[in-house]
């Protein structure tokens, strides 16, 4: 049987990569999924949770984070259309209508 | 994991060679019927010159394409390509795997020989998995082609294949409910027997025969046919508007495998439903007796209605004219969508009532 | 023994798709390996004896999410659009901050992580995830889903042309 830890570590690092994606690029459909790839990271966490402590509440979690993920990509997605009919760019640093 | 039972893998890999072979054999019959078919649609003779009735017409196709030259466009992106027709061809081998195709019997020594690889009990679940991941051999060949025709086709498979996968799981969703279980085999076994219908017909208790289940496979059927990319709804390569769709670009063996995986699709879909609504392994007004004979009198009709659902395929491709992609689109979100979910909320009622 | 190959073989192909997603400059390319990373994490579902959930993985991050990811980009034909590296210093701010937060991450994982194995196995078939899911957590179900049809409409309206959208001016930034 796999430590527990090992996934954790592992979470770690596709956690780490998400945040280092969504730091340093500029499209924004990149950060998007480099966002996604650390809510997987987060479900992994939640899994190897939940069977270390055999706990079924951390796959029900997994579940409601794959929902409003699916959501969150619906509309995120949608709003990067918006944003490249007016602009037609994604390009994060172009949308800097309400930047002080 | 001590000790592996050498006798059980044996068995394993029996059934994993009878399976394969029976899919790889599938595509060049399927090119002959399909062939012979289509000219007895349309009332010409058809390709008879090699062998019997042109029945070594695939051999002399296959050989075809091994001899043509393999093309890469100078544009193309090499590595997606190159790996875009395996992809293709990965859903179309692996969702078989769950498939029963026989009832279980005892071996002489005592052992259950159940005629399926891999017994999971998240089975159908599995499928779908594995399905959803066809749609990426035909984005990906369509958009490393750097054609704009192959874009297109892609493009439309995606938003085809994932509007339609929707309606086909709903309509699954019902088949389960009725077996109360995610494993085909116990899809199956729920349909062996017979029930009598207002005290006169009896009736086989496949899910077809239901009168709570036939909106769902009238679903499950039509939306088979968008999932596998076949007329009336092959969009993805809609030859008369965009060239050939996804495969606009590619030759020899790369597009045999295109053509391989059409066809095991289509195979997998015939074996799907055969197994979700018309009883599987199952013979008619018969009780199979649990050994030999009996295995093989099921696999013999697990065949026979699999082989019949694919000559319906090939009916309907050369009956029915393609639809408009407005058409489809409609059909598939308000009118499946609605039909499949509807038909969740009526098994259910037909469950509470414990009419099922 | 076989199931830590698979472990490590999988991870590997996890952590080098993830690792193609943030660093690779064509967003298709960037996709496709987030899908292959999405799969190797449903066989680490498998490992943790979630098959279910492996399952559903596959089909909703896989088979749906990254489709529609996929859709637009390929809609928007924005696999041309290469990004110009500029800000340096921000740049290089990002990966330092980065790297140094998961260095922490994996630190303290380390030091303070669970390292005793969980004890028997674990029950996680679809019927006991349902019976629990639809007693305990019935409420936040109803709301996902009124959470989901709220978002069916809010992508409809912000990416609808219902309004007039002027046309491109000046030269094309694809």
């Amino acid at each position: 049987m796999i430590p527990t830890h090992w996934f954790l570590i592992l979470s770690a690092i596709l956690f780490t990569l998400g945040v280092c994606g969504v730091l340093t690029r500029k499209n924004g459909i990149t950060i998007f999924m480099c966002i996604e790839l650390m809510v997987n990271a987060v479900n992994l966490t939640f899994v190897a949770y939940a069977r270390q402590y055999h706990q079924i509440h951390g796959l029900l979690f997994v579940f409601f984070v794959m929902a409003i993920a699916a959501a969150e990509a619906a509309v995120g997605l949608a709003i990067f259309i918006s944003l490249f009919h007016h602009r037609h760019t994604i390009d994060v640093d172009e949308a800097n209508l309400m930047r002080w | 994991m001590h000790g592996i039972d050498w006798v059980d893998a044996g068995l394993s890999g029996l059934k994993i060679a009878i399976v394969l072979g029976a899919m790889l054999s599938v595509t060049p019959i399927m090119v002959w019927v399909e062939r012979r078919g289509s000219a007895l649609i349309q009332d010409r003779p058809g390709p008879n010159r090699v062998g019997p009735f042109g029945l070594f017409q695939s051999f002399a196709d296959a050989l075809k394409f091994v001899l043509k030259e393999d093309m890469l466009p100078a544009k193309a992106n090499k590595v997606l390509y190159t790996i875009a027709p395996m992809f293709g061809l990965i859903p179309a081998l692996t969702t078989i795997a769950v498939v029963p195709w026989g009832r279980p019997f005892l071996l002489p020594g005592g052992r259950l020989f159940e005629p399926i690889i891999a017994n999971v009990n998240i089975g159908i679940l599995l499928i779908f998995a594995l399905a959803s991941m066809g749609v990426y051999g035909i984005v990906m060949a369509g958009w490393a082609s750097a054609n704009k025709y192959s874009l297109f086709g892609g493009i439309r498979a995606s938003a085809q294949m994932i509007s339609y996968e929707l309606s086909l799981t709903l309509a699954a969703v019902s088949a389960l409910m009725v077996a109360g279980s995610l494993s085909l085999t116990d899809v199956v076994w729920r349909q062996t027997g017979s029930f009598v219908l207002f005290n006169t017909i009896k009736l086989p208790a496949w899910n077809i025969c239901s009168p709570a289940m036939w909106m769902s496979f009238i679903v499950f059927f039509v939306s088979a046919f968008a999932e596998t990319n076949r007329l009336p709804f092959d969009f993805a390569e809609a030859d008369a508007e965009l060239v050939a769709g996804y495969h606009t670009e590619y030759s020899s063996m790369k597009f045999a495998l295109f053509f391989m995986s059409e066809y095991m699709a289509m195979a997998t879909m015939s074996a799907l439903i055969t197994t979700l609504y018309l009883g599987g392994w199952d013979v008619p007004w018969y009780n199979e007796p649990p050994n030999a004979f009996g295995f093989a009198v099921s696999v013999l009709a697990f065949v026979v209605k699999v082989s019949a659902l694919l000559f319906v395929f090939v009916w309907v491709r050369w009956t029915i004219p393609r639809l408009k992609y407005d058409l489809l689109m409609k059909l598939g979100w308000k009118v499946f969508l609605p039909m499949a979910l509807g038909n969740v909320v009526l098994v259910a009622w037909f469950i509470a009532k414990g009419w099922i | 023994m076989i199931t830590f190959a698979i472990f490590f073989f999988f991870a590997a192909v996890a952590v080098i798709f993830a690792a193609v997603v943030v660093l690779h400059r064509n967003p298709v390319v960037g996709a496709l390996s987030l899908v292959a990373s999405f799969f190797a994490l449903a066989v680490m579902y498998v490992l943790l004896e979630a098959p279910f959930l492996a399952a559903l993985q596959v089909i909703v991050y896989a088979g749906a999410i990254m489709v529609l990811f996929l859709f637009v980009i390929m809609l928007l034909n924005l696999q041309h659009q290469e990004e110009p590296r500029t800000r340096p210093v921000q740049q290089f701010l990002g990966y330092t901050s980065s790297a140094a937060f998961g260095l922490a991450l994996i630190y303290y994982l380390a030091k303070f992580g669970v390292t005793k194995l969980p004890d028997g196995p674990f029950v996680s078939d679809a019927r006991t995830v349902g019976i629990r899911m639809f007693e305990a957590y019935i409420f936040p179900f109803e709301m996902v889903s009124i959470l989901l049809l709220a978002a069916i409409v809010g992508a409809l309206i912000l990416s609808g042309r219902t309004g007039a959208i002027p046309p491109p001016t000046g030269e094309n930034k694809l």
